[in-house]
């Protein structure tokens, strides 16, 4: 994908939609948001019309002031929340028609890291990982053998059998990054992981995050962090008052 | 299959560790079972027990006619003869005053005082004849036939009032305890369904933050649910045990004194038709039905 995009004029979407024209990716796209539209209630609409493709092995950030739609647009990509209208066509299938029983198969395909690490605090890094596998019916011998290797990736394994609640900020989000990605995820989502963290975790964990990009992963940041965003030099997904208000290529934090 | 077991394993490991933390809440709910699962097979037993001693009794109701010393033995043997004759009549015994002397001192062997009173010299003990029907039911078709005028100059008193009042006796606690054992049994089951819906949930509230986590991961439907489940089935199967435990020390101490209230020396007759293994069983049916049913109830409106 160089950035072009076809505009090509398609029907409308069963439900409601204020432009006619859609966007649809190249051969190589593999998620695709056709008029997105979110609505909480009659008066919050979290997300209005939104459009895009992103290509296999793609590294974005999305950014946008708070209230912008971000968080819902994660939600809506990791199936936790419906669209009102609009279609989310990842690898070919609609995914807001996803029946409650595949749910699960597809949030394995989908590693999702937060602000917060969401970790389990009574459990060591290694049952953390572990137990991702382990409620996904994975074998245990292929826990024990993929587990230490996910765990060599983000650097940890000095620390493979402390507590999380004994780790720093940065460590804790690099087991969250393990976590997420010991299903081998096609797509990564990076929910503000830098959040909460010092200067130099934040960039230990944004050259994480471009390791595994590099390594095929498509990797989505929502960020906050003009730095961060100006240093990648990658697409740029801006968001405002639920509209997507520019996508550049190697684009700025420009808010 | 082999996943099958892992999964069960995970599964169970993640309930005890659950049902570990929450101790408390688990002992409170796991008590409430034990105290349903009891109340429930307590009243279950007694009335099989009133039940079976009914019956005994029912049996040994027989009727009873004692005859004026005017009348003549033939007369007497008439009526035997025209008993007899009847469909619903089993079996009737003529005692004669000798024999009923017989009877007098073996009732009375140990009063002399009494016992002596009477002798073969002086003898007002009245002839008899001793009915047994086929039917307790026939004894009252019995009693009008006798009660008719034709035999009254010759009768002096029909026994069988006294019998029966004993029967009615045992059929109005039987249905006193049947509706008391109903009461208390929905009482219960209603208390403890409460009791363990609530505490799955506040377990579950409790495992938000992992429950999240495992959706997040993409956990499988089994992951999530399942150890609530197997908690309510822990509930039952702990609760079934305690409660056939109390329910057999409670046999043990009070029979022989439930034996004395009713009347039946032999009380193991009565308990042999309880089935100790029986009740064990459909405790643990119980237990785990209820356990079952409540956690799914709480995981189907708690956990979407």
């Amino acid at each position: 994908m160089t950035g072009d995009i076809d505009l090509k004029e398609k029907p409308k979407d069963e439900k409601k939609s204020a432009k006619t024209e859609t966007k649809t990716g190249t051969e190589d796209t593999v998620i695709e948001f056709q008029n997105v539209t979110k609505q909480y209630s009659a008066n919050i609409e979290a997300v209005h019309d939104v459009s895009f493709c992103i290509s296999a092995g793609e590294f974005i950030s999305l950014v946008g002031p708070s209230g912008a739609g971000k968080s819902t647009l994660i939600k809506l990509l990791t199936c936790e929340e419906k669209p009102t209208s609009g279609k989310i066509v990842v690898a070919g299938r609609d995914i807001t028609e996803l029946k409650k029983k595949e749910l699960p198969y597809f949030r394995r395909k989908v590693g999702v890291i937060f602000q917060d690490f969401k970790l389990l605090p009574k459990k060591t890094v290694y049952e953390n990982v572990a137990f991702a596998l382990e409620v996904c019916d994975a074998p245990d011998d292929e826990v024990k053998d993929k587990v230490p290797k996910i765990i060599d990736l983000v650097g940890l394994t000095r620390r493979a059998f402390s507590f999380t609640e004994e780790l720093s900020g940065g460590e804790k989000q690099r087991v969250s990054i393990a976590r997420a990605l010991v299903h081998n995820p096609k797509l990564l989502i990076a929910d503000e992981p830098t959040g909460n963290l010092d200067p130099v975790s934040t960039w230990e964990i944004v050259e994480l995050l471009f390791k595994i990009n590099k390594q095929g992963t498509i990797v989505m940041l929502a960020t906050h962090d003009r730095e961060v965003v100006d240093s990648l030099q990658k697409r740029v997904i801006t968001m405002k008052e639920g509209k997507l208000v520019s996508d550049q290529q190697k684009g700025k934090y420009n808010l | 299959m082999k996943q099958f077991f892992t999964t069960i394993k995970r599964i169970t490991k993640t309930a005890s560790i659950s049902l570990w933390r929450n101790r408390w809440l688990s002992l409170a709910a796991t008590l409430i079972m034990v105290l349903t699962l009891f109340t429930v097979s307590f009243f279950v037993c007694l009335l099989i027990m009133v039940n079976s001693t009914t019956t005994m009794l029912r049996s040994k109701v027989d009727i009873s006619v004692y005859f004026n010393d005017s009348v003549s033995n033939d007369q007497i043997f008439k009526i035997e003869n025209t008993l007899l004759a009847r469909s619903d009549v089993k079996s009737v015994d003529y005692i004669s005053k000798e024999k009923a002397l017989e009877v007098w001192k073996k009732q009375n062997s140990d009063n002399t005082q009494l016992r002596d009173i009477i002798s073969s010299d002086y003898n007002p003990l009245p002839r008899s004849l001793d009915i047994k029907t086929e039917q307790p039911e026939d004894l009252d078709a019995v009693n009008d036939f006798l009660s008719d005028k034709d035999y009254k100059p010759l009768i002096k008193e029909i026994s069988y009032r006294k019998n029966k009042d004993l029967v009615d006796r045992l059929i109005k606690i039987t249905n006193f305890i049947k509706y008391v054992g109903w009461t208390l049994s929905i009482l219960f089951v209603a208390i403890s369904v409460l009791i363990i819906y609530n505490t799955i949930r506040l377990t579950i509230y409790a495992r938000s933050d992992e429950i999240d986590i495992m959706k997040l991961v993409g956990a499988g439907d089994w992951y999530v649910q399942g150890p609530f489940i197997v908690e309510g089935i822990g509930y039952g199967v702990v609760a079934a045990i305690i409660s056939s435990l109390i329910l057999y020390l409670t046999a043990k101490f009070s029979l022989p004194a439930a034996g004395n209230y009713l009347g039946v020396a032999n009380v193991s007759a009565v308990v042999a038709n309880i089935s100790y293994w029986a009740i064990i069983l459909s405790q643990l049916v119980v237990g785990i039905a209820l356990g079952t049913g409540c956690s799914v109830w709480a995981v189907r409106k708690h956990l979407k």
